[in-house]
């Protein structure tokens, strides 16, 4: 089992729940679009929000911070434009191989309920009634 | 009462070739074995909601084989198929498997499923090891399994709801 403490300690933290969360900011979101279109400065990208220069900055650097953006060096022009890795990356994720396997132990987890509750019911051997009373008084404290 | 059990599915990729991910059932060992493991069981849960799952072969011996086959609900058939190489009931299960659909057939790759058991929860950890990075990015990106639209397409719906 030490493979398996080991590779947990050293997982990365997630990656997507960054990107997600840099997402689910409709302001954020209309950044995106924007920048969809082509390459623009900050100036430029605050231009269409009710916003202060400092707060369209603040969702740059979320946005940036989630890999969903890149930005310029230069120290006072920064352009800003998308960086399509990142959304592709995303748009897999969901599609393929996570919706599927998530979808899956969905129902796996229903479906062993149910095998549970039918072990419980045809096979009371000692044991498992000794595990379970001493499960139930543990839950009763 | 019990500690909530969290059941997020955790994908890595330890490797160049390989994808891992890990999921904590509410279940002891032997259920959460024999549910990935007995055709009878597999036909409650395994597939997609609006599939058909027509076929459902398993030979649980080393050696033996396993075939589930899907039909979409246009007709179209997916196959994925393999051989066991261990089979340790109910701790870990090792088997080779590729998929295939019309105009396309996977590479074989090795799929690795261990099972831990602590306090009545298991944690199921699969590895599956294939022979090139492209064929393992191709599994991971794909969507193959599904079905669904080729992403780029949804990356565009994505974008339009955006502005």
């Amino acid at each position: 089992m030490s493979y398996l403490t080991d590779w947990l300690s050293t997982m990365p933290s997630d990656p997507l729940s960054t990107t997600f969360a840099a997402l689910a900011d409709p302001t954020r979101r209309a950044i995106l679009a924007r920048l969809a279109l082509g390459e623009t400065s900050v100036t430029e990208l605050a231009e269409p929000f009710a916003m202060s220069l400092p707060a369209i900055s603040k969702h740059l650097k979320v946005l940036e911070h989630a890999g969903l953006i890149l930005r310029g060096r230069e120290a006072q022009w920064r352009p800003c434009r998308i960086a399509p890795v990142s959304l592709r990356e995303v748009d897999g994720w969901l599609g393929g191989f996570r919706r599927f396997w998530d979808e899956n132990f969905g129902r796996l987890d229903d479906y062993l309920e149910e095998l549970k509750a039918k072990e419980a019911a045809t096979a009371p051997a000692k044991r498992k009634v000794r595990a379970r009373e001493k499960q139930r008084g543990r839950k009763s404290e | 009462m019990d500690a909530k059990v969290n059941k997020t599915l955790t994908i890595t990729t330890p490797s160049d070739l390989e994808i891992a991910m890990t999921r904590v059932f509410d279940a002891p060992c032997h259920l959460v074995f024999d549910a990935m493991t007995q055709p009878q069981h597999v036909r409650r849960w395994f597939g997609c909601a609006e599939f058909d799952l027509p076929v459902c072969e398993i030979d649980l011996r080393v050696g033996g084989a396993f075939r589930f086959v899907m039909r979409n609900p246009d007709g179209v058939e997916s196959t994925l198929q393999g051989v066991y190489r261990e089979v340790a009931r109910p701790q870990r299960v090792v088997f080779t498997e590729r998929f295939s659909m019309p105009g396309f057939t996977s590479d074989e790759y090795q799929v690795t499923s261990t099972f831990t058991e602590l306090g009545g929860r298991t944690t199921l950890t699969t590895t599956i090891l294939h022979k090139t990075r492209e064929n393992r990015d191709g599994h991971l990106h794909s969507g193959i399994e599904t079905g669904v639209a080729p992403a780029y397409d949804r990356l565009a719906e994505v974008v339009a709801t955006m502005a």
